[in-house]
């Protein structure tokens, strides 16, 4: 254990819950196991087995409505919202419709994919307790951390047995496991850790519903228009008879959701009948009646918009296995409904806020073992702020500040907090959310608004009008238009570190043995640079086309009909989403990470092999190879050539031109739903991971090291210059041609403390934008008090650092992440 | 001209306004005790050795023209006193673990004004600009002014960190140039300020009057060490000179032991290696203490 020198820095901004009800509502999600709750699922397999002949929307409608309706309205103590995803606390959804398999594998003791045994998960907080409790009162562990009782465990192995040929993953294997001429290279890629491990138990998100429709329609509305179409419809031929069946089955899920709604109101009712407090019982009726008038009919006040809100968000989210499933404009959405209700203040609207956010973060996701430590638990919930309206208008209002003092008083990891800048946001606005910055909660992030236009006008050609109005972030970082876009569906990432692999191996991966790529002779720095893209096409082209044939599967098995409901203009077409209905389908992208260290790594080959050589390619490699053992004069010599993200040419120009045929190459393949795949770059947790499976680097890095965060963030150690190289490097990339981006930087708290400390934090994002640059987020910590933290974990259950597009409690969070994050560069000690 | 630097800082917040960059000169004539940056004080460029990368492989001392280099008992030491006039520095490249380094090189005024241009963009929109720290950059007067032109020229902002030890002249030059001064006082007392120093008190006392009469943006700048330049009499006697010339701002600079390292590692003896990180609650008390006079007072 390294020792700790010196006194840890507090952060300066340090949050309390505004009130005890929300103070309670935090501690008892502290203190909750991590529980799996099949009841859904068990009443959606129910229908299913009852459903089969049915035509596929049509049953789809009927199964989610049923399994919505039989749930079980668990109102827990001093709630004022109704609505959860399950039972329990922190409960997760086992979508065995989407995948039955690698649950079955667990329970088979079997690997589930040929990356989980790379797979890490935290041990702390609400896991530890799980892992606790495991093994007591008929309480057994599930997917290493989740908590399931036996029966229901015995329940569960039945529905994933059911499952086991007919979810969308299976049927999706069906198709392109024969049809793909290919297979064996996505195989071998995810053998390798060239790709991550299969994406179809959690492939919904990135996508954000049209809450504004929700709220000032109503369902019932929605009912009757529906019921109009399909009054006054004349089937043309058989693509057009398609519309029926979704008319038929949006009814169906909207009726679904008024149960679910209602069984809420009862349940409501019968606690109040029950209750001795007589606060406690008006609330209880308050929320009996609110239920009955909302999601079925307008809101009347603040008070039932949120609920609206949040029933149709937790309708859609159960309805998918969803990860950045997002509420984004929220302060946009609700402000009519706090500007018009004269009861409503700011404080009870902070404490709402509250509330929602304890229950955004008490949603959980289970899925295969790689992809819940890719995701470290968290749901990518992107709530995003300010920003401008159709006409250009800055719309930070009292709503805006309420949430980011929420978010300051409660701390918690989701939702996902952002901002979309304007220059011309309220002064207020900003100094709010600057504050909530200080907090270190890592929230939120700043993201540049008119750098999408510019992208989505480009890709989409739709009017700049609905952009503005509607842009919001689904997800991490990834910009959509909320109920108006298909959502971001993509196969998962590539992994560019293990191209460098397979380049200095001669298209061999080290660690298995496994042949990808033909191998080349490399005499010169561009046939270096030409076998490196030529690999990285191939794996990008293998990518896109296996999703393709995945896909096939997906409207056959789990189309989203709720969904598709609240998606501008699925009803109006009679289109669910995955026949087309939404405006804007050229969302679904091609995701990589890790370009940095290729960029370094080209620059090392190409200074000390050919500009200013002082070895050979091969020795090089060799080098390399050995993990530099008995090479580290040549390892310092690498490191000593200009590495990404120091605002210098050589390193940053090679970034740009792989970024740049990256872009060009993904562009070049049509999705499924025939429009051009969109470039896009992520991290979430993919560094270590994708870290972990690759040999030492060109460029200085060691084997199994984590890769450069972000996107355009240095790797750890080799930025030189401080953060304002970091920024000109990053904003030498052209962010207009991706859909997604960030770029982290992680700051000493003294470096933004005061009010000149939020100035230049203002000054420094509003540089960056200009330039101009897509997405800032920043860490705000002492590094000693994030080792204290590791050392004495006790002490700091409540501690949530930024990761990637995302926060996370340190506890929760596993030890190779917890060193990535210490291991950044932290900025500014002067 | 060329001028000898020893860093260069971007995204520095703390000495002057909004977003600026710190261009460290090497070179001072004080000496003081509690001196944060020892690297700062000799003028020539310095080999720096850090103990804990170096894993005693000798290349260095195989590699070394001048036999200078000598293994020690335990830890791997060297004299450096022979290596200040050594201009080869081939330890320093045959040391795989970075374990050497050489602090300070010799740099043009184009060539810091080339990384210091960069970050306009980021001054422009914070109110922020360059400051010349040290070592004391009054000492390397013609590089400072040519520094100090071309800042004017290009709009940039500029602050100067100083003892106060200069030429008159130089001040008179630098400062219609000068944006700001951040300008140490430390000790009043001349035997104490000789003794822990290394410099007489009055010239320092001097230049500042001449400063006060003819600029306007004056930051005091205290370092708060305990039991020396915290005495009461010697905050009294800062806050009186303060209120001679008509002074307003202070800020004060409370010890840490950050620095003590640096000593081992370029090789000096670190006078006060007993002394502990100046607590808050005593700077507070300082800090209070300025405020009564009516003055400023902020602490860094």
């Amino acid at each position: 254990m390294e020792t700790i020198t010196g006194s840890i820095a507090s952060r300066e901004i340090t949050g309390k819950p505004g009130t005890t009800r929300t103070g309670f509502f935090k501690s008892r999600y502290l203190d909750s196991p991590l529980m799996v709750d099949i009841e859904y699922i068990r009443h959606l397999t129910d229908s299913h087995r009852k459903t089969d002949g049915m035509e596929t929307l049509e049953r789809r409608g009927t199964d989610h409505a049923y399994a919505l309706g039989q749930m079980t309205p668990v109102i827990h103590r001093q709630d004022t919202l109704a609505g959860n995803k399950t039972r329990y606390i922190r409960g997760a959804m086992p979508y065995a419709n989407y995948a039955a398999g690698p649950f079955l594998s667990e329970m088979r003791r079997e690997e589930q994919d040929a990356q989980s045994k790379h797979a890490e998960q935290g041990i702390g907080g609400g896991i530890e307790k799980a892992l606790a409790e495991a093994g007591q009162g008929g309480l057994r562990l599930i997917s290493g951390k989740f908590l399931i009782s036996s029966d229901d465990y015995d329940q569960f192995r039945d529905i994933c047995e059911y499952w086991e040929d007919r979810s969308f993953m299976e049927q999706g294997n069906r198709i392109w496991k024969n049809h793909f001429q290919k297979a064996d290279f996505i195989e071998n890629g995810w053998k390798t850790g060239l790709y991550t491990a299969p994406h179809e138990p959690c492939p919904e998100g990135r996508l954000i519903l049209d809450y504004e429709m929700a709220l000032t329609k109503g369902y019932n509305a929605i009912i009757r228009e529906t019921e109009e179409k399909i009054n006054t419809f004349h089937p043309e031929d058989i693509a057009s008879s398609a519309r029926l069946h979704f008319w038929k089955a949006a009814i169906t899920v909207l009726k679904g959701a008024e149960a679910f709604a209602l069984n809420y109101a009862a349940e409501a009712e019968r606690m109040a009948a029950l209750e001795t407090d007589p606060y406690r019982r008006i609330e209880l009726e308050e929320m009996a009646a609110v239920c009955r008038r909302v999601p079925m009919e307008p809101p009347r006040n603040f008070k039932e918009a949120v609920q609206s809100f949040w029933f149709t968000y937790l309708l859609g989210h159960i309805e998918g296995s969803h990860l950045g499933y997002s509420p984004g404009r929220l302060d946009m959405v609700l402000y009519p409904f706090y500007a018009a209700d004269p009861d409503m203040t700011p404080a009870l609207a902070i404490s709402l806020f509250e509330e929602l956010f304890v229950k955004m973060t008490q949603i959980e996701y289970i899925a295969s073992l790689s992809w819940q430590g890719l995701g470290h638990g968290n749901l990518y919930q992107n709530l995003i702020l300010g920003g401008i309206d159709e006409k250009g208008n800055p719309i930070s209002n009292d709503v805006s500040l309420a949430i980011l003092q929420a978010q300051i008083n409660m701390q918690m990891t989701q939702p996902t907090l952002s901002v979309w800048w304007d220059d011309k946001l309220d002064q207020e606005f900003l100094m709010k959310a600057v504050e909530c910055v200080k907090t270190g909660v890592g929230y939120p992030a700043f993201f540049n608004q008119s750098t999408y236009i510019q992208h989505e006008l480009k890709t989409s050609g739709l009017p700049v009008e609905m952009i503005r109005k509607h842009c919001a972030i689904g997800g991490c970082t990834e910009p959509t238009l909320q109920g108006r876009s298909y959502g971001i569906v993509q196969a998962g990432f590539i992994n560019h570190g293990k191209i460098i692999d397979l380049v200095v191996n001669q298209g061999v991966d080290p660690s298995t043995g496994i042949r990808m790529f033909e191998p080349r002779t490399l005499s010169t720095y561009s046939e270096i640079r030409k076998y490196y893209l030529d690999i990285m096409h191939e794996t990008v082209r293998n990518w896109q086309q296996y999703w393709n044939f995945v896909m096939i599967a997906h409207r056959n098995t789990v189309p989203l009909v709720f969904c598709s409901v609240f998606v501008n203009d699925c009803l109006i077409k009679g289109q669910c989403m995955d026949d087309g209905g939404a405006l804007l389908n050229q969302t679904i992208t091609t995701l990589s990470s890790g370009m940095v260290n290729v960029a370094n790594s080209l620059a090392v080959i190409k200074k000390l092999c050919f500009d200013e050589p002082v070895c050979k390619v091969e020795e090089l490699f060799d080098a390399v190879r050995k993990n530099w053992e008995g090479h580290e004069g040549l390892r310092k010599q690498a490191l000593a050539v200009p590495h990404w993200g120091n605002d210098e040419a050589y390193a940053d120009d090679i970034f740009l031109d792989l970024y740049n045929d990256y872009c060009d190459w993904v562009q070049g393949q049509n999705n499924y739903l025939g429009k051009p795949y969109d470039p896009s770059m992520l991290a979430i947790s993919t560094p270590v991971p994708f870290g972990k499976v690759c040999g030492a680097f060109p460029d200085g890095r060691m084997l199994g090291e984590p890769l450069a965060d972000g996107v355009t963030s240095p790797f750890p150690g080799t930025d030189m210059n401080g953060p304002t190289a970091v920024i000109r490097s990053s904003a030498k990339v052209d962010h207009t041609r991706i859909r997604g981006g960030l770029l982290n930087l992680k700051f000493h708290p003294s470096a933004l403390k005061g009010l000149s400390g939020s100035m230049n934090l203002l000054a420094l994002i509003k540089t960056y934008f200009e330039f101009p640059g897509f997405q800032l987020q920043f860490n705000v910590v002492d590094s000693r008090m994030l080792k204290d933290a590791q050392a004495h974990p006790e002490n700091y259950r409540d501690l949530v650092v930024r990761v990637a597009g995302f926060s996370a409690y340190w506890v929760e969070m596993s030890k190779a992440l917890q060193d990535q994050v210490i291991w950044r560069t932290e900025h500014c000690l002067n | 001209m060329n001028g000898t630097v020893f860093d260069i800082q971007h995204y520095a917040v703390h000495d002057g306004p909004g977003i600026r960059t710190l261009v460290f000169f090497k070179g001072c004539p004080l000496r003081c005790a509690w001196c944060c940056n020892p690297e700062s004080q000799d003028f020539l460029p310095q080999l720096r050795y850090f103990p804990s990368r170096c894993k005693s492989s000798h290349s260095c001392l195989q590699h070394c023209p001048h036999r200078d280099i000598s293994p020690g008992d335990s830890a791997f030491t060297h004299s450096f006193e022979h290596c200040k006039h050594c201009t080869t520095r081939v330890c320093v490249e045959k040391c795989n673990q970075g374990a050497l380094t050489v602090s300070g090189k010799t740099m043009s005024a184009e060539e810091v004004m080339g990384i210091v241009a960069r970050d306009i963009p980021f001054y422009r929109n914070s109110g922020g600009g360059v400051t010349f720290s040290g070592g004391e950059p009054l000492s390397q007067p013609e590089f400072l002014l040519e520094l100090l032109q071309h800042c004017k020229t290009l709009g940039i902002h500029t602050a100067i960190e100083t003892s106060g030890w200069a030429e008159k002249e130089t001040l008179r030059q630098v400062l219609p140039l000068t944006g700001l001064f951040l300008y140490d006082l430390k000790i009043i007392d001349p035997d104490q300020h000789l003794a822990y120093t290394g410099k007489p008190v009055d010239r320092v006392l001097e230049n500042l009057a001449f400063l006060a009469s003819l600029h306007k943006n004056i930051v005091i700048r205290v370092p708060l060490v305990e039991e020396i330049t915290d005495t009461t009499a010697n905050l009294q006697a800062i806050s009186d000179i303060m209120t001679l010339n008509a002074l307003q701002e202070i800020v004060l600079e409370p010890y840490h032991s950050l620095g003590i390292e640096k000593y081992q590692e370029i090789g000096i003896h670190f006078q006060l290696a007993d002394i502990s990180d100046y607590p808050f609650e005593k700077a507070a008390m300082a800090r209070d203490f300025f405020k009564m006079k009516g003055l400023n007072c902020e602490i860094a």
